[in-house]
């Protein structure tokens, strides 16, 4: 990932469930509470950007400072979900970055989930990306597909998918030109 | 990317490209050879067949200095056979016509896949491009241009969903063959095909990194070492 990748930046902007493993003084304005202190345990939503360098600690040799969850796009309700029907899942509502979010967690290191857990994660979203994938190049070759019963589809998409739509999309639209401008031509 | 332009070639890139393939023409008038760098062309004698470059015999073509001679497997029943074939095996690839044994040249611009020579029951690589670059300059030298536009469409259709379907079978050997698509399809298909593989390296990426990498080669089939992945990042 780039440095000016917008899609990482807004990867990082997506929110991961962080609990505090101490109080910390001063730092309830994560919370909503202005001025106050942010208690032991108490569960707040950060940014990955934050959460993450909250979480890191074997540099300082001390207990991190935060514990990072897995947020619920990536829980087992939408995995089971994808399991059952990777098509009908809408992974625009549970994060606009979906398969950024996932990646950049399974980087990280979250306390809840165990080896085991993290493989079946990434074959989950393995037979998703595929499984999508198929039907986003029909959906990109048939125009009225967008408009019909597709566009339920299309507005699920996550931002990786929509540019493998637009891809596919686009490569279809420019042969068509050129075909048609040939037939201009004459 | 600083470059608008996409990655790979555009259409009137391809379309371009094909222009160097040999077409059969039947002349009109006298011409004596030409020195081009590709090499001297056959002299022109009216009632006599001649191969030409594709570029050469539309400039005829447009001067009405000759007239072009469709190759074998743009007739419409030789379509109508390749249609059937696609459509009766699911997975048979598309074929290339074979190259003549003993024959040095074996890639496209130089084997004569497009001359009246050529094997009417294989499409060769530029068949797209070339089917519509003549059927647009030189309707009036095919029998039933309609029929063979329209089983051109049909044609193209169905290799493109064959094509689609190969997304789902992605993992099988950590690859796409594409052997037998013509370079129009290949052109057609980069973007998206080659997002889908970005797309299950990167969720693969996060496998390798959690540490059980032989086994996950063999399942994702993309083998892959960490140094790979950061030589791929650098240019994302």
């Amino acid at each position: 990932m780039s440095y000016y990748d917008i899609d990482a930046i807004l990867t990082d902007a997506q929110k991961v469930p962080c609990t505090f493993e101490l109080t910390v003084p001063g730092l309830g304005f994560l919370d909503g509470n202005m001025g106050g202190d942010m208690k032991k345990d108490s569960k707040v939503e950060l940014p990955i950007w934050l959460g993450e360098m909250l979480s890191l600690s074997e540099m300082m040799n001390t207990d991190s400072l935060v514990t990072l969850g897995i947020p619920s796009a990536l829980g087992p309700r939408v995995s089971n979900a994808l399991k059952a029907d990777p098509k009908t899942v809408d992974l625009r509502a549970l994060a606009s970055h979906f398969y950024n979010l996932a990646t950049r967690l399974l980087e990280m290191y979250v306390e809840d989930i165990n080896k085991a857990e993290e493989q079946e994660m990434i074959r989950v979203l393995t037979e998703t990306f595929k499984a999508r994938a198929a039907v986003i190049a029909d959906q990109a070759n048939n125009v009225r597909g967008t408009l019909g019963e597709g566009a339920d589809f299309l507005r699920g998409l996550d931002e990786n998918e929509r540019q493998l739509f637009r891809a596919a999309h686009d490569s279809a639209k420019s042969v068509r030109a050129w075909v048609a401008e040939g037939m201009k031509k004459k | 990317m600083a470059l608008p332009l996409p990655a790979g070639l555009t259409p009137p890139e391809i379309a371009f490209l094909c222009e160097m393939e040999l077409v059969t023409v039947i002349p009109r008038q006298r011409l004596e050879g030409l020195d081009l760098l590709g090499g001297r062309t056959p002299p022109l004698i009216p009632p006599q067949r001649a191969n030409l470059p594709l570029w050469l015999a539309l400039l005829l073509k447009r001067q009405r200095r000759a007239n072009i001679l469709p190759p074998p497997w743009l007739h419409p029943s030789a379509l109508l056979t390749i249609l059937e074939l696609e459509h009766a095996g699911q997975s048979a690839p598309p074929r290339l016509p074979p190259a003549p044994p003993g024959s040095l040249p074996i890639s496209p611009p130089f084997l004569p896949s497009s001359t009246a020579a050529a094997p009417r029951d294989a499409l060769p690589y530029h068949w797209l491009e070339l089917g519509e670059i003549l059927l647009e300059a030189a309707s009036d030298d095919f029998e039933d241009p309609d029929g063979v536009r329209r089983l051109m469409r049909d044609l193209r259709e169905v290799r493109m969903a064959s094509m689609r379907k190969g997304v789902g079978m992605f993992d099988a050997q950590g690859g796409f063959n594409m052997t037998g698509f013509g370079g129009m399809e290949v052109g057609e298909g980069r973007a998206f095909i080659g997002g889908v593989i970005d797309g299950l390296r990167k969720i693969g990426a996060a496998r390798e990194r959690s540490g059980d990498g032989d086994q996950d080669d063999q399942d994702n089939g993309f083998p892959s070492t960490a140094d790979d992945y950061d030589d791929d990042e650098m240019d994302m």
